[in-house]
């Protein structure tokens, strides 16, 4: 199996006065494993469905390989999709699921059931290929929806959200053998998402999509380290946020003007001065002292709750009506950590400041 | 029967179980017991009614006899007639009495019990019954394969509320008298009717006996039972997961391959039901081939059912027939059953 390339031209998808895509260029590398992340009704869904087939952009090309496929249905394009409910077919048992491609292509009796195993051995299924599909386990059917779209050697396998219905520690584990099926294969894969986790652990490179807009696309690094808007700091984990007005830019550093006193930040794209300005700073890169050192901006903070959760603690803190939360390490130092007043640091380095823009929702 | 009376109370209970065992006896068993009874004899002359009834006509005409010739013995003084007179008045006194024991005797007919109105179904009658039978299938088949394309645009092509009005278009007839929508579809197929008119002006030479040769049944009968058809097949498909059409389509079905595959496996309860239904109404249907054939086609098994009991009187035979009937419905539910491996309880979903 070899993976291809999908390349969108300016496509687009508008439902009468709706557009769900805006025009949309976007090149995903042959063999890579590609995330498309994003909150419920950003035009993720309709995207993975244009690539697909099952919808015709309304405007734009697409292409896979060298191929333009943008006429093409489903049946005719080298993709496969894995559905977020998996559809696998009930009736079927599971070796006749995973051979469907291949009985639909007219592939002997004999042959199918050898592929079947071989792609059931794959998924670490042997020996499964008897039982009705509603005899696995959550995580079992997931790679019986794999191996069914491995089946037809797609060159491109599109996955819509598939971990969602499965509890955490299976959806951990999944992650995992995801990749590694990636990796074995070499088939491309794009992923459809609305959990960071997901798309960040899995993933080569990650498009961030709002309201029919890729606002980013990079590897999981950079996105999370230098969001290029608002909305995708405060989308892509989570962050403390302090809104001030731009004084002055220089080699890269911003001064914001808040209501706390001035603040060094790094440079986000697209700020100038004078225009209103969010600081992004992560709650695990937001240091909590006894005395500000001066190294940097220091707010103070009245101790509010803490709440455990696991390997780390999150200690919520009211700096004069502001929120902040920090993440602290639970290596027993600051398990019990509740001293009134606290000092909140933050180092330039460590705050980003970015144009006031749309935020993520928070749900 | 005890979680009845958990749930619903000491009152409640009686009440819904005293309701069951009505229904049960009243509805269910009852009828058919008294129809099974019914079919299993037949009243009948005993042998002994036979031979006397020939004995009581040869009495009649012996006493006639006697009596004319006691007449002309009439004031005759002569002491041999007088006593041939005597002799003669003995016997017609003795046929007189032997004449009325054996009236008193023969008035009773005998209910005798016999499989015999079952076995002595008429070769005529037996091939009705057989085409009975095949033109129910075939209508059957014919409905479900107009059916099906129905119900599945109406549950997966059509948007919610184009398939409300698919299927409120198919309910809309059922609220008209089905005598009413008979008598239309025999004015429409008639041989002076709408259909020849429209045919000939298309350049038919000459118009199509619809009714006499029997097709005018079987379009008013997959008509009259479309709905049955139509609704169990939209309930199945309707709770098929659409994305499983999709996933099927993506891994390169045709649309051939994802209704023999994937639609109608799953479409079978509905279908098994769709198809009880209406060739159970279509064998026990009366009033559509009545009307339609008018008589000029061979009968419909329902018509001879019919005139065995309002034509000819003879109930044990038509309860006979009617229960042979059902005897083949039953079976038919069964082979559906084991056909497309749906139990009874997919049935009654």
């Amino acid at each position: 199996m070899r993976g291809k390339s999908v390349s969108l031209d300016s496509v687009s998808m508008r439902f009468g006065d709706f557009t769900a895509v805006q025009p949309t260029t976007l090149t995903i590398q042959a063999g890579e494993f590609f995330s498309i992340l994003g909150p419920s009704g950003c035009g993720k869904t309709t995207l993975l469905r244009m690539i697909s087939g099952f919808m015709t952009p309304t405007g734009g090309t697409i292409r896979i390989g060298d191929a333009d496929v943008t006429a093409l249905g489903p049946n005719r394009r080298p993709t496969a999709l894995i559905f977020q409910n998996l559809a696998l077919f009930p009736l079927m048992p599971v070796w006749e699921n995973v051979a469907f491609g291949l009985e639909v292509r007219g592939v002997s009796k004999r042959q199918r059931r050898e592929k079947a195993e071989e792609l059931l051995a794959l998924v670490a299924l042997d020996g499964q290929g008897d039982k009705l599909p509603t005899a696995l386990s959550g995580g079992q059917r997931q790679r019986v929806a794999i191996a069914r779209a491995l089946a037809v050697e797609p060159a491109v396998l599109l996955l819509d959200e598939p971990l969602s219905a499965l509890d955490l520690k299976l959806r951990q584990h999944m992650r995992t053998e995801l990749k590694e099926i990636q990796r074995k294969t070499g088939v491309t894969f794009l992923y459809i998402t609305h959990d960071q986790g997901e798309a960040l652990t899995m993933s080569d490179r990650v498009a961030v999509m709002r309201s029919g807009i890729v606002e980013q696309v990079g590897r999981g690094d950079d996105i999370y380290d230098n969001p290029a808007t608002s909305f995708v700091a405060s989308f892509v984990g989570e962050s403390n946020r302090l809104s001030g007005t731009v004084e002055a830019i220089s080699g890269g550093q911003a001064s914001i003007a808040t209501r706390f006193g001035t603040l060094q930040a790094r440079c986000g794209a697209g700020l100038t001065a004078g225009e209103k300005a969010i600081v992004f700073i992560r709650p695990e890169r937001t240091r909590l002292q006894d005395t500000p050192d001066g190294s940097g901006f220091a707010l103070r903070g009245t101790f509010l709750r803490r709440d455990l959760e696991g390997p780390f603690v999150n200690l919520f803190f009211d700096c004069q009506g502001l929120p902040v939360t920090v993440h602290v390490t639970n290596d027993s130092r600051h398990a019990s950590d509740s001293a009134a007043e606290r000092w909140l640091c933050i180092a330039p380095e460590d705050a980003l400041a970015l144009p006031a823009g749309a935020l993520a929702r928070d749900e | 029967m005890n979680a009845v009376y958990r749930s619903y109370g000491p009152l409640l209970g009686t009440i819904i179980l005293l309701g069951v065992a009505v229904w049960t006896l009243a509805m269910i068993i009852g009828p058919q017991v008294f129809m099974v009874e019914q079919s299993l004899w037949r009243l009948e002359q005993p042998d002994s009614a036979v031979t006397a009834g020939m004995r009581i006509e040869e009495l009649n005409n012996a006493l006639s006899l006697a009596q004319y010739d006691l007449g002309t013995l009439d004031g005759a003084t002569e002491p041999d007639k007088v006593a041939e007179r005597e002799k003669l008045a003995r016997s017609v006194s003795e046929m007189e009495q032997e004449l009325s024991t054996l009236q008193g005797q023969d008035t009773a007919p005998v209910k005798v019990y016999t499989i015999g109105n079952y076995t002595e179904m008429s070769g005529y009658h037996a091939e009705i019954f057989v085409k009975t039978i095949g033109a129910s299938l075939l209508v059957t088949l014919i409905a479900f394969a107009v059916c099906y394309p129905v119900a599945y645009a109406a549950a997966k092509l059509a948007k919610p509320q184009r398939a409300a009005l698919i299927l409120l278009g198919l309910v809309i007839p059922y609220a008209i008298n089905e005598l009413l929508r008979v008598f239309a579809w025999l004015m429409i197929l008639d041989y002076q009717g709408v259909a020849n008119s429209v045919l000939l002006w298309l350049g038919l030479p000459e118009p199509i006996r619809f009714l006499d040769s029997g097709i005018g049944v079987f379009v008013a009968m997959v008509y009259a039972y479309v709905l049955f058809m139509v609704f169990p097949i939209y309930n199945t498909i309707e709770t098929l997961d659409s994305n499983q059409i999709e996933a099927a389509r993506d891994l390169g079905a045709s649309t051939w391959k994802i209704h023999t595959r994937v639609v109608l496996p799953h479409a079978k309860p509905g279908i098994a039901v769709g198809s009880i239904m209406t060739f159970m109404l279509s064998a026990g249907s009366f009033s559509v081939p009545h009307i339609m054939t008018r008589g000029t086609a061979q009968p419909w098994f329902s018509q001879l059912i019919y005139s065995k009991f309002y034509d000819s009187f003879y109930w044990n035979q038509g309860a006979a027939y009617a229960f042979t009937l059902l005897l083949v419905c039953v079976a038919f539910i069964i082979i559906m059953m084991k056909v497309f491996k749906v139990g009874i309880r997919d049935i009654a979903k």
